[in-house]
């Protein structure tokens, strides 16, 4: 199993990020892991990465309800990105709404791989490690 | 042949009598072959009187053609048979005139064969012109009659006979040969209801006393009932005694039953122009009411009197008058006959009627246009009805949309606390280190008060939108500005905030004081919590009166919002755009539910960095405790 470089989350929930990290960590994830608090601070992280010329993270990790920049509006900037690697960057939305309206909105974004509805397990995170290597 | 002297005198009497009567004679002797033309005879010829005439001449003198063939053939005929001639025909004389006779022949026949010819010739030209121009009027009247089909009778008073043209009997629908005499056929034709009347007028008309100008009724065979008119003139001696009545007949029916049609049309057209529910009206090419029905005058609050002094233009609303003016400019320019528009009429007390109009150009009988109909139905009640169903759509689908979002609040919000509990549940199972187990304690306490906070937040929404709305009080705006600043004095002095608060002491508006009070220190705290770090916070506070509402636009300096980017989410529930520690994103979604809870709007304006503007609208409120 190759292991995955570098790992992104985007979410304002500090309990969850905390916990997603160390299950990440438990499962020896991806050797660096990426955490950013709303839409905003991550599309400018990525921007700062693609500046220094380096690779976008091969996963992320997405929370719908955000404040200052929300998911879906992160979607909207990231796929405007001038290199974002795709087809080497998988998208999870990872998200406590189980409105259907969301799902229909998710599956409108290409970029997007997966809906995974919280909480977030070891197993999903097994599956998507399965995926991505 | 000898002539006794008796005779010869006896001829000579005869010729002076003929020459008194101008009538000339002729003789022509076969045996002899002479012919003898007396001095009148000679004068009609235009001969003059040594003039030797022979037989061939004198029928050369008659006219070439049918005349001449006719005298020829009834000479011919008289020497062949000996039967005398008699006959009208035209000559042409020694002068060239062409003169109407009659000549009057016989043979005398000795052994069955004629031996001498003889007659009289008579100028009869004045009157036989007289009896054919006669002939002529007579046949052009004839015709005239016929056309018309008016019947023309003669009623010989003396004599008590009566004489019918054809026409009569058509126009009676009877057959001349089944009537003995046309008494009898009036008689049998006239209508039992008019028989009286029409002999007594007759009679009248006979005694002078009346002229005979009348109408009865008649029943044709085919028991089919005509209306006739009849006039008369009647004919008296140089004793006034009547001797002779003419008159005509012909069938008025038809315009009769078209006279009754009309007036019944009219009727018809008055009464259901009178009592219509529809507003109607005859208006001029000038725009002036000719006619009103009382409808009209109902719907739009003025007598008819009042009506008739003024123009539809005058009562249209003037943003709908270039409509109509449009289509009846059409309409006069032939291009449309009619057109139908909604469109407001003033009422005489001002306020706006909405109506249904039909306007319906009419034409005189030489095809220029003369009037317009219109036809105004009241849709008022209609379209009041209209729009308050459109306002209760609205709500409608604003509740529905805030329904959603309830939905979507409970589905996220309300889980993504239950799924952290969850989660931590999961791991504390899992845990034996004291000092982890210590922080996913603390990590599940912060959940559930989260929990918490949010169901509180859920349950203020929910108490705004079952509050009654007509809990509303008259509030002195200004006051209520005043005691939110006192509020939070603390903080405002804190940020060495400036407020400039211009609202006139004596506004009041229609609100829920709570609400009010909640709403104003929602702006301030905002205000107060985005402001800028570079610069010390303002806040102006204006309001404008417009229509019965007041404006309040609450701005201050602060570090505005991307509206480009949050301009759809900004009152939305658990929105927050800027980094701060306090954003929950509640604030601004009970603030527009309790506005619009009172029935007023809010709206935003926002330039990032520059500041935020919150106009808000209420309704005005005349004075205190005026709900």
């Amino acid at each position: 199993m190759k292991k995955i470089k570098c790992a992104c989350v985007i979410d304002d929930d500090p309990i969850c990020t905390y916990w997603t990290k160390k299950m990440m960590d438990e499962l020896m994830f991806s050797e660096d892991i990426l955490i950013f608090e709303n839409g905003q601070d991550a599309i400018e992280g990525l921007k700062n990465i693609i500046a220094r010329g380096e690779q976008l993270p091969e996963v992320i990790l997405l929370d719908l309800n955000m404040p200052i920049m929300d998911g879906w509006d992160f979607l909207e900037d990231f796929v405007k990105l001038p290199n974002h690697n795709k087809g080497n960057v998988y998208v999870y939305i990872v998200s406590s709404s189980v409105a259907q309206q969301d799902l229909e909105r998710a599956k409108k974004f290409d970029v997007v791989n997966n809906y995974i509805l919280k909480p977030l397990t070891h197993k999903e995170l097994t599956q998507i490690l399965k995926a991505v290597a | 042949m000898k002539i006794s002297p008796s005779l010869k005198r006896k001829e000579l009497l005869i010729e002076k009598a003929f020459n008194m009567a101008k009538i000339g004679f002729w003789e022509v002797d076969l045996v002899k072959n002479t012919v003898f033309w007396s001095e009148i005879t000679k004068k009609i010829h235009e001969v003059p009187e040594d003039y030797v005439p022979n037989l061939e001449e004198g029928i050369n003198f008659y006219k070439e053609g049918k005349d001449r063939e006719l005298i020829s053939q009834a000479v011919s005929n008289g020497i062949a048979t000996g039967e005398p001639w008699d006959v009208e025909l035209i000559i042409v004389t020694a002068k060239g005139r062409e003169l109407w006779v009659r000549a009057q022949g016989e043979a005398e026949l000795a052994n069955g064969k004629a031996v001498r010819l003889f007659g009289i010739f008579q100028d009869i030209d004045d009157k036989k012109r007289k009896d054919l121009a006669y002939s002529q009027a007579m046949e052009r009247l004839a015709l005239a009659t016929n056309a018309a089909k008016i019947g023309v009778w003669d009623y010989d008073v003396v004599q008590n006979n009566l004489v019918w043209d054809d026409n009569m009997f058509e126009l009676y629908g009877l057959n001349r040969s089944n009537f003995s005499g046309e008494v009898e056929a009036w008689e049998s034709s006239v209508h039992p209801e008019d028989k009286k009347r029409g002999q007594e007028e007759l009679a009248l008309a006979l005694a002078g006393e009346k002229e005979f100008n009348t109408e009865f009724r008649i029943i044709q065979p085919t028991g089919e009932i005509r209306r006739i008119k009849a006039m008369a003139t009647v004919k008296r001696d140089q004793n006034g005694h009547p001797i002779q009545m003419i008159g005509t007949n012909w069938d008025i029916t038809e315009l009769k039953e078209t006279q009754l049609q009309l007036q019944r049309t009219i009727e018809s057209f008055n009464g259901a122009f009178e009592n219509s529910s529809i507003g109607m009206a005859l208006v001029g090419l000038n725009g002036k009411w000719i006619t009103v029905n009382n409808s009209l005058c109902k719907s739009i609050g003025y007598t008819s009197k009042e009506l008739m002094g003024l123009t539809f233009q005058d009562l249209t609303h003037p943003d709908d008058l270039k409509k109509d003016l449009g289509f009846l400019k059409q309409l006069v320019d032939g291009e449309i006959e009619t057109y139908q528009i909604e469109k407001r009429y003033f009422h005489k007390k001002g306020h706006i009627v909405y109506v249904l109009l039909t306007v319906t150009a009419v034409h005189d009988i030489d095809g220029n246009l003369s009037h317009f109909i219109s036809q105004i139905v009241d849709i008022t009640s209609r379209v009041e009805a209209q729009r308050k169903q459109q306002e209760l759509n609205k709500i409608a689908l604003e509740q529905n949309k805030n329904l959603m979002n309830f939905a979507h609040i409970v589905s996220h919000n309300l889980r993504s606390h239950a799924t952290n509990m969850t989660m931590l549940l999961g791991f504390l199972s899992k845990e034996k280190d004291g000092e982890e187990f210590q922080k996913i304690l603390s990590m599940l306490q912060s959940a559930s008060l989260g929990l918490n906070e949010t169901v509180d937040h859920l349950n203020e929404v929910v108490q705004i939108k079952t509050t009654a709305l007509d809990n509303l009080k008259s509030v002195n705006l200004g006051e209520a500005i005043a005691h939110t600043k006192n509020n939070i004095r603390a903080q405002i002095d804190e940020l060495d905030t400036t407020i400039k608060v211009n609202v006139p002491n004596d506004l009041f508006i229609k609100a829920v004081p709570a609400y009010l009070d909640s709403i104003l220190l929602n702006l301030f705290t905002n205000a107060l919590k985005y402001c800028s770090t570079e610069r010390a916070p303002i806040i102006e506070i204006d309001t404008k009166i417009q229509n019965g509402k007041v404006e309040l636009r609450f701005s201050d300096n602060g570090l505005g919002i991307d509206l480009d980017r949050h301009g759809k989410k900004i009152f939305g529930m658990f929105k927050t755009f800027h980094r701060h520690k306090d954003a929950k994103g509640i604030g601004l979604f009970i603030t527009k539910n309790q506005v619009e809870a009172m029935g007023g709007k809010i709206t935003v304006e926002s330039e990032p960095n520059l500041g935020t503007s919150f106009i808000l609208t209420f309704d005005l409120a005349k004075k205190m405790n005026d709900s």
